[in-house]
C-alpha cells in the first residue's frame, strides 16, 4: 500500500507541480494569474493522443507537434485574454478573460475530440525497477523541466530578461527590455510546459477532456501554497499535494479525499496567506 | 330569432369548418415529433434510435401509410440540453401540432419536458431510465418503452444473488447524481434481499488510480462488484486494476461496461472477461450465436439498409417499435386524437415489438417486462448484440 501511495502520489504530484510551474511562468512576466494552465495540460494529453495514435506519427514527432501547438495556444492566450486587461490589473478582469478562454478551449476539445477518455500511447514502453512508465515518466519529465528552467533562468540572457521583468517591470522597461515580446515568449514557454505535463501524464490521466478543470484546480493549489511566482514552492507544493491526495484516497476513499485536500489547503492558507514559501511583498513608502 | 346576414355567414362558415375538420384530419399526415439528442455528449443512443425511426417510417409509408395517411417525422435535435428540449417540445406541440412525441432520449431532458407534455395531454413514448419520469396519475400521457432504473437494478441484483450466488457484494458508483442515487438504491435493494453489502463507494470518474478502492473492497471480502457508472474511462480503469491485482471478482452492472470505447483503454483484452453488463434478451445471442426469432427477422429486414456495426440493436429496435406503436394506435382507433391514442396505449397487452413485448395499463406505464432484462457478457459485442451472460435458463 505504501508503495502504491508513493508511486501514484509522486507521479500525479509531478503533474500538479508542472502545472503550477506553468501558472508561475505566465505570472512572471505579466502579473496575471492565467486560468488556462490546466487546460494546457489537458490539451497536451489530447494532442499527444491525436498525433501519435490517430495520425500515427512517431512519438518524438508527436511530442514536438504537441509542444508547438500548445506554445501557439499560449501565445493566443497572451493576445486575447491577457494583453487587453493589463491596463486594469487591479480590477482582476484577467480572471474573467482567462477563465472564458479556458472554457472555450475545453468545449472545443469536447466537441471535436470526444467527451470520453481516449487511450494514450506508451512513450518508452519499459518499467524502471518494477515501476511502470506511467508512474516514472511524469517524475523524470518534472526533473528535466526543473533543470531546463534553471539553465534558462541562470545561464541565458533570455532567462535573465524574464527574471528582470518579474522582479521590477518598470526598471526593466526603462533599461530597454522588449517587454511585450518577452511576455509573448514566456506565454509560449508556459504553453509548452503545460503540454509537457499533460503529455507525460497521458498514460496516467488518459486523453480526457475532464482533465482540464481537474488540473486547473489541483495545479493552482501548489501555486497558492508555494507563493505566486515561486517555482521551487510550486514544485514542493505539487509533490506534497500529490502524496497527500493519494494517502487520503487510501485512507478515506474517493470523494472524501477531495474534501480532505481542500480542507488542508484552506487551513494552510489561513495560517500562511502568502504561501508557505512566499514572502509578504514589502512596499517602499 | 332573426338572423342577419352577418350572423348567417359566420354560422355557415363555422358549420362548414366543423364538418370539414374531421375529413381534413383523416387525410392529413400523421405527425410524430422526435426529440433526439443527435449531437452533444449523449448522442450515441439517439443516433441509433433515429436509424430505427427512419427505417420504420419508410417501411410504413411505402406500404401505403396508416389508413392512407403518411407518417411525417418532425425531428428536433436537443443537443443533450434540457433547455433546448423544452423549446423543441413547445414548438412541436404548438406550431408543428404533432399527434404524438417519441423521446427525448436522455433522462435529464425528459425530466424537464414531461410536465409540459402532460399539460398539453400529448401522447408520449420515451426510453429514459430514471424512475420518477413515469407516473400514471401525474403524467397519464407518458409511456415508457425501456426498463426503468429499478428494473435494471432488479436484473443486476438477480444475477449477482441468484445466478452468481454470492452473498457479499461491493457497490461502486461514480460521483454524478445518477451514480450516487443508483448506488444507494442498489445497496438498499441488496440488503433487502439478504445480501451483505461489504463496501460502498462513489468514485470521481477522473480518479486515475482505482487501487485504493478495489483493495478496500477485496479486504472487506467482496465476492462480486456492482458498478453504476456512465464513464467508460472509470470502467476501464477498474478492469485494468483488477487484473494488476490478480483478482478475478466479477463486475456486474451498468451497460456502459459493454461500450466499444472500453476496448482501446484496456491494457489487455482479457481484462474484459467476467464483466456482465445490462442487456436485453431480444438483443442477446446464445452459445450458437443465434438471436431470438423475432430479432433475427428484424436483422434480416435491416440488412443492407441500416448499419448496426457501430450502434446497439436495442436502440434501432426501440426506434422501430415506437413508430410502429403510434401507427398501430391510429390504425386500431381510426383516429389520431390524443385521447384516443392514449386510450389505446393503456390497453396494450404483450404487444410483440422487436425490442420487447410491451404491456401498459391505466395504472402501469412501465411497459418493458423485467424478465427480459438480462446480463450480457460485456466483451462480446457483435453488430450491436451481445452473448448472453452464463447461467441463464432458456
Amino acid at each position: 500500500m505504501l508503495a502504491s501511495i508513493l508511486a501514484s502520489g509522486l507521479a500525479v504530484g509531478a503533474i500538479y507541480a508542472l502545472t503550477g510551474v506553468t501558472y508561475n511562468t505566465m505570472f512572471m512576466t505579466s502579473r496575471v494569474m492565467s486560468f488556462t494552465a490546466g487546460q494546457l495540460g489537458m490539451v497536451g494529453g489530447v494532442l499527444g493522443s491525436l498525433f501519435a495514435l490517430r495520425l500515427g506519427l512517431p512519438v518524438p514527432l508527436a511530442l514536438l507537434a504537441t509542444l508547438l501547438c500548445a506554445a501557439l495556444i499560449g501565445v493566443i492566450t497572451e493576445l486575447v485574454a491577457v494583453r487587453p486587461v493589463l491596463k486594469s490589473l487591479d480590477q482582476h478582469l484577467y480572471v474573467l478573460s482567462t477563465l472564458a478562454l479556458a472554457t472555450m478551449i475545453q468545449h472545443t476539445v469536447a466537441v471535436k475530440w470526444s467527451t470520453e477518455p481516449q487511450p494514450f500511447p506508451a512513450v518508452f514502453g519499459f518499467s524502471i525497477a518494477g515501476v511502470d512508465e506511467k508512474f516514472w515518466l511524469p517524475l523524470v519529465t518534472c526533473f528535466a523541466v526543473i533543470v531546463g528552467l534553471e539553465v534558462l533562468y541562470r545561464r541565458t540572457l533570455v532567462g535573465h530578461a524574464f527574471r528582470a521583468i518579474a522582479e521590477d517591470n518598470f526598471a526593466a522597461r526603462a533599461l530597454g527590455l522588449p517587454e511585450r515580446n518577452l511576455r509573448i515568449a514566456s506565454y509560449a514557454l508556459a504553453g509548452a510546459i503545460g503540454a509537457l505535463a499533460g503529455f507525460s501524464g497521458g498514460l496516467l490521466l488518459l486523453a480526457f477532456v475532464a482533465n482540464g478543470p481537474l488540473l486547473n484546480f489541483y495545479g493552482f493549489v501548489p501555486v497558492a501554497l508555494g507563493g505566486l511566482g515561486n517555482n521551487r514552492g510550486a514544485i514542493v507544493g505539487g509533490f506534497a499535494l500529490g502524496l497527500f491526495q493519494q494517502a487520503a484516497n487510501f485512507l478515506v476513499g474517493g470523494i472524501f479525499s477531495s474534501v480532505a485536500v481542500f480542507a488542508l489547503f484552506i487551513l494552510v492558507l489561513l495560517l500562511a496567506p502568502q504561501g508557505l514559501f512566499g514572502a509578504p511583498a514589502a512596499r517602499r513608502v | 330569432m332573426k338572423l342577419n346576414r352577418r350572423e348567417f355567414t359566420l354560422g355557415a362558415a363555422a358549420s362548414v369548418a366543423a364538418l370539414a375538420t374531421p375529413a381534413i384530419a383523416q387525410t392529413e399526415p400523421l405527425r410524430i415529433g422526435w426529440l433526439a439528442a443527435l449531437t452533444g455528449p449523449t448522442a450515441a443512443p439517439a443516433i441509433g434510435f433515429n436509424r430505427g425511426v427512419l427505417f420504420a417510417t419508410e417501411a410504413i409509408n411505402a406500404a401505403g401509410g396508416v389508413k392512407g395517411r403518411k407518417i411525417e417525422i418532425i425531428t428536433r435535435d436537443t443537443q443533450s440540453d434540457p433547455t433546448k428540449a423544452v423549446n423543441g417540445t413547445q414548438e412541436l406541440i404548438s406550431s408543428a401540432r404533432v399527434h404524438g412525441i417519441w423521446g427525448p432520449t436522455n433522462s435529464g431532458e425528459s425530466l424537464a419536458v414531461t410536465p409540459i407534455m402532460a399539460r398539453a395531454k400529448i401522447p408520449n413514448i420515451h426510453p429514459c431510465v430514471v424512475d420518477p419520469l413515469i407516473d400514471p396519475v401525474k403524467y397519464p400521457n407518458a409511456f415508457r418503452l425501456a426498463p426503468s432504473n429499478t428494473q435494471w437494478d432488479d436484473a443486476v441484483r438477480g444475477y449477482a444473488l441468484k445466478i452468481l450466488k454470492v452473498t457479499k457484494v461491493a457497490v461502486i458508483g461514480d460521483a454524478t447524481g445518477y451514480g450516487v442515487a443508483a448506488a444507494k438504491a442498489s445497496s438498499e435493494g441488496l440488503k433487502k434481499d439478504g445480501a451483505e453489502v461489504v463496501y460502498v463507494a462513489n468514485i470521481d470518474a477522473t480518479q486515475p488510480d482505482m487501487t485504493p478502492d478495489l483493495l478496500r473492497a477485496r479486504n472487506a471480502g467482496a465476492q462480486a462488484i456492482v458498478v453504476w457508472s456512465t464513464s467508460t474511462g472509470m470502467d476501464a480503469r477498474l478492469f485494468n486494476t483488477r487484473a494488476v491485482m490478480g483478482w478475478d471478482v466479477p463486475f456486474v452492472g451498468h451497460p456502459s461496461m459493454s461500450s466499444g470505447d472500453i476496448a482501446k483503454l484496456l491494457d489487455k483484452p482479457e481484462n474484459w472477461k467476467k464483466v456482465y453488463a445490462i442487456g436485453y434478451r431480444s438483443c442477446s445471442y446464445d452459445e450458437a450465436g443465434k438471436l431470438p426469432p423475432r430479432s433475427e427477422e428484424l436483422i434480416g429486414k435491416l440488412k443492407g439498409k441500416v448499419d448496426l456495426s457501430d450502434t446497439l440493436l436495442w436502440w434501432v429496435a426501440g426506434g422501430v417499435d415506437a413508430i410502429n406503436l403510434f401507427a398501430k394506435a391510429v390504425t386500431e382507433t381510426g383516429s389520431s386524437e390524443s385521447a384516443e391514442i392514449i386510450k389505446y396505449l393503456n390497453g396494450v397487452k404483450n404487444y410483440p415489438g422487436y425490442f420487447g413485448e410491451y404491456t401498459w395499463s391505466e395504472t402501469n406505464h412501465n411497459g418493458y417486462p423485467t424478465s427480459d432484462v438480462v446480463m450480457s457478457d460485456a466483451s462480446t459485442a457483435r453488430d450491436g448484440t451481445f452473448r448472453l451472460a452464463p447461467g441463464y435458463q432458456g
